[in-house]
């Protein structure tokens, strides 16, 4: 660990000490010894903050309606404005000589106080402005001119002034430090983004052939093929190629992310954690919240069930972890299960085949099947397809229940150490590469509600004449959603969407709360911290950190794009 | 009836459903088949709602159980058992070696998120009139360039001027040893201030796109009436816009409030290891982090943490859902 801050910035590392971020399992506790002097400065810092509001917002007030009655001024006394305006840049660049020092040395290079220049600075510019006012006075045209651009600027400015400082100089100071070494020093070049992209711990592909050993990939082909050849068999009934209705996308879609789960469960390291994330974050969120959107446009107690869903997003992302570990703990077998998913999957274990349990849950299971293949016959005979292909569909699953309640078992089992059967736990939080995926549930949680809440708005926004429209030419309810809603909402599902990409990518506080980026689960921006903030390796956590940038770049000229197209 | 998106129930579009797609479904089983199959995706969806709050649910039942019933069992046998306690919330709240402490947390959270909140909306308000309704040369780039950093990743910012915010920023003239500083060494490390002119910029952008989509669909005729009575840009901002663009401030102000009360990564960033001026998400955090002593006050702690964006959220709905419909949508 590098010790203090970085030396480069003309000072010596003052505050080295304070910045040293705890590590996220044990933090400084030294403050908790002393409770009382502790609330005293948590009020104290809860009153600093009022006055700091009330007095930045006062003072720019004073600022704001101040330079207004200055500017109303332009017409009638030019030259005072232009004393005042020469008084304030002086006034600055005062205070910037004032600041400069001999780089080595670290001291002040002019004498006198800051005060001194400053006001000295104001006075000359004073001076000068004056000068300049009286000498050249300037047409009422131009004062106009000159007049609404100031105007603007007060406006604008400060907003301006804060988007300058906190974010496009910090952007630029970023991407120059990503080119040095971790102190800050000595120019690199890109060496810091080979070490990123040759790096096995955030770019490992040598797992690339277990793709096609996986079972999700099998999954995908079969689905692909199963949309193939639904689109040709549709194609060649209508005289075209191949004819995809919109359940055979959504096959190809689940095909799609069969396959992209195989891919990156083989595909390890940081970088493809985070592609991980951005895909099935944003599509299984997108997804869920078109789903409960349209379903909930057309229940009873629709407000109820949009707000119970919508609930998570009220909650913070660490918050969120911590609720959903509560959910994935697992204890030791000889032990009762705290965590809802583990006590469930150890509860289904003891159903072991040929027990009493596990006959009555094949006996319900095979009662269901039953009735879903009568309602598949009711739909070949009443010619519904979307009926006899969905209760086919929903049949599967059950089939392969009942295969593993007579067979192999259902749930947690494993053999003790004296080849007694005792129940098995999914180590939810510690077992990659899926774990990656329950830690991608707890934001699946918090964005569906987002992503219901804009498309729902969406699909109440079609126009209701529309859809009366395509009723009155016999459209049914399926082909009504598939003809004239979806297409609609499109433009919104593609913001929910782009939104959705860009906060995944940045996801940290989830990981770092859940397993710190350990057993295979670190991303980028988690990374990025702990290079930059826990080794202050400089040149490293600013290359992650432009990693991250580069990443939503393309977002943000989609949404230039849009906006120039909007005006 | 209100929906959670603010808009009042509007007239069920649902005449037309019940009509039978065979159109020769006279006979019984028939019927009663297809009002099964109506009645499916209503199912799905409270399966689904049930599933999105037993986590929430199961949290919160906890935080009232006895730390050994916590150890030994789960949250749901508390239903037959009973036993329950508020012995959690008092620990975690009160300061000392064994509990929480959170109740300092709570402060400094209001503490970072009252300027973060008050303070961005006072200046895009103003840059929002400004792209909106006063012309000037480079507006549009201006506003679009603004806005474009919406998708900014905070990850880029955060170790300049965490840089700054420990030593002030300064340049060497290239070529010379000599230096300007840009901006002084105030101290302002590991506290509060640091975080919440953070959280400032970040929310620039977004605040600005949000108000200006508001501001811009504002009458213009009521300005041009109100310029013709002599009212200059100060006072049709301050008389005008400002009155009429609460509602939009108010759904930014809520978005805002609870975006920076629930904020980890900025304030984990800024106050370093400044515990004593530590929000309740770090607090929380480090708790979770601990597997120990005081693990059975999390639950707790996470409630009392996410306590007041829950009340934000179920009081003001309305407006929070405003503002995300708002921020992603142009109306």
């Amino acid at each position: 660990m590098n010790g203090g801050r970085p030396t480069d910035l003309g000072r010596p590392p003052a505050r080295s000490d304070i910045n040293r971020a705890p590590r996220a399992g044990a933090p400084t506790h030294a403050f908790l010894r002393r409770p009382d002097t502790c609330k005293t400065a948590a009020m104290a810092a809860l009153w600093g903050a009022f006055v700091g509001v009330v007095i930045s917002v006062g003072a720019s007030a004073a600022l704001f309606w101040g330079t207004h009655r200055l500017f109303a001024l332009a017409e009638r006394r030019w030259a005072v404005v232009a004393a005042v305006s020469g008084a304030l840049v002086g006034a600055a660049a005062g205070a910037l000589v004032s600041g400069i020092r001999s780089g080595s040395e670290s001291e002040q290079l002019l004498a006198g106080s800051q005060l001194v220049w400053i006001v000295g600075g104001a006075a000359v510019g004073g001076l000068a402005g004056t000068a300049a006012g009286l000498r050249w006075p300037l047409s009422a045209a131009r004062i106009g001119a000159v007049q609404s651009r100031l105007r603007a600027l007060t406006f604008v400015g400060p907003a301006m002034l804060f988007v300058a400082l906190g974010l496009i100089i910090p952007l630029l100071r970023t991407m120059y430090l990503s080119l040095f070494d971790r102190r800050g020093t000595d120019f690199r070049g890109l060496a810091n983004y080979g070490e990123i992209f040759t790096n096995a711990q955030s770019l490992d592909l040598s797992g690339w052939s277990g793709i096609f050993g996986s079972r999700l990939f099998y999954g995908a082909v079969v689905l692909f093929a199963l949309m193939a050849a639904i689109a040709l068999y549709r194609g060649r009934r209508r005289g075209v190629r191949a004819d995809f209705s919109p359940g055979t996308v959504g096959i190809g879609l689940g095909a799609g992310m069969l396959l992209s789960f195989a891919v990156f469960a083989n595909l390890r390291g940081t970088v493809m954690n985070n592609l991980w994330w951005v895909v099935a974050v944003t599509f299984l969120s997108t997804a869920l919240g078109l789903l409960a959107a349209v379903i909930a446009d057309r229940v009873k107690r629709e407000s109820l069930a949009k707000s119970l869903i919508f609930l998570p997003m009220a909650i913070s992302f660490v918050g969120a972890g911590i609720i959903w570990r509560f959910m994935y703990i697992a204890r030791p077998p000889q032990k009762s299960q705290t965590g809802l998913l583990n006590a469930i999957w150890v509860w289904l274990g003891t159903l072991r085949p040929s027990s009493g349990g596990a006959w009555a849950a094949v006996a319900v299971l095979a009662a269901v099947t039953i009735l879903l293949t009568g309602l598949c016959a009711f739909g070949v005979r009443r010619r519904q397809a979307a009926i006899a292909v969905g209760s086919a569909t929903a049949a599967i699953p059950l089939l392969w229940l009942i295969y593993r309640f007579v067979g192999p078992g259902v749930g947690g089992s494993a053999v003790g150490p004296n080849d007694e059967p005792i129940a098995g736990t999914i180590l939810f939080v510690q077992e990659s590469p899926f774990n990656n995926v329950w830690l991608m549930v707890v934001l699946i949680w918090i964005q569906t509600g987002f992503a219901m809440v804009i498309l729902s708005a969406a699909i109440k926004a079609v126009p209701a004449d529309l859809i009366e429209a395509a009723r009155v030419d016999g459209a049914d309810e399926r082909q009504v959603f598939f003809q004239v809603t979806l297409p609609t909402i499109v433009p919104t599902i593609t913001v929910v969407m782009t939104a959705m990409i860009v906060l995944v990518m940045k996801v940290f506080d989830i990981v770092r709360v859940m397993t710190n980026g350990n057993f295979g689960t670190q991303v980028i921006a988690n990374e990025m911290w702990q290079r930059s903030f826990t080794e202050f390796n400089l040149g490293l956590g600013s290359a992650l950190a432009v990693v991250l940038f580069l990443g939503v770049v393309p977002v943000m000229g989609l949404n230039i794009r849009r906006m120039q197209r909007g005006e | 009836m209100t929906r959670p998106d603010g808009t009042a129930t509007a007239a069920p579009r649902s005449g037309g459903r019940g009509q039978d797609p065979a159109g020769r479904g006279s006979d019984r089983l028939g019927a009663v088949i297809y009002r099964f199959l109506r009645s499916v995706p209503a199912w799905v969806l409270w399966l689904m709602v049930i599933i999105w709050s037993v986590p929430t649910g199961s949290l919160f039942l906890n935080s009232f159980r006895h730390r050994d019933d916590q150890r030994a069992s789960g949250w749901w046998t508390s239903f037959t058992e009973g036993n329950w306690t508020l012995e959690n919330y008092s620990d975690v709240l009160s300061s000392g070696q064994q509990t929480g402490g959170l109740w300092q947390a709570l402060l400094n959270s209001f503490a970072i998120a009252i300027p973060a909140t008050i303070i961005p909306i006072a200046i895009a308000a103003l840059a929002a009139y400004a792209f909106a309704w006063i012309p000037f040369r480079g507006r549009e780039w201006l506003f679009i360039g603004t806005v474009s950093l919406l998708a900014l990743p905070n990850q880029v910012a955060l170790l300049p001027l965490l840089q700054m915010f420990a030593g002030g920023a300064h340049w060497t003239i290239p070529g010379t040893e000599i230096v300007l500083t840009l901006f002084p060494d105030f101290s302002l490390a590991g506290t509060a201030t640091a975080v919440w002119l953070t959280h400032t910029a970040f929310a620039l952008p977004f605040a600005i796109f949000l108000l200006h989509n508001y501001i811009s669909t504002l009458p213009g005729e009521l300005f041009e009436a109100a310029r013709i009575d002599g009212a200059d840009h100060f006072t049709i901002f301050w008389r005008i816009v400002v009155p009429l663009s609460v509602p939009a401030l108010a759904a930014f102000a809520i978005f805002q409030f609870l975006w920076t009360w629930n904020d980890y990564l900025i304030a984990l960033t800024m106050l370093g290891a400044a515990g004593e001026n530590y929000p309740a998400t770090i607090k929380i955090a480090s708790m979770a982090g601990e597997f120990g002593l005081r693990e059975h006050l999390l639950s707790a702690g996470a409630f009392v943490q996410a306590g007041v964006p829950m009340l934000v959220f179920f009081f003001l709905q309305r407006f929070f859902v405003r503002g995300l419909l708002a921020g992603s949508v142009k109306s």
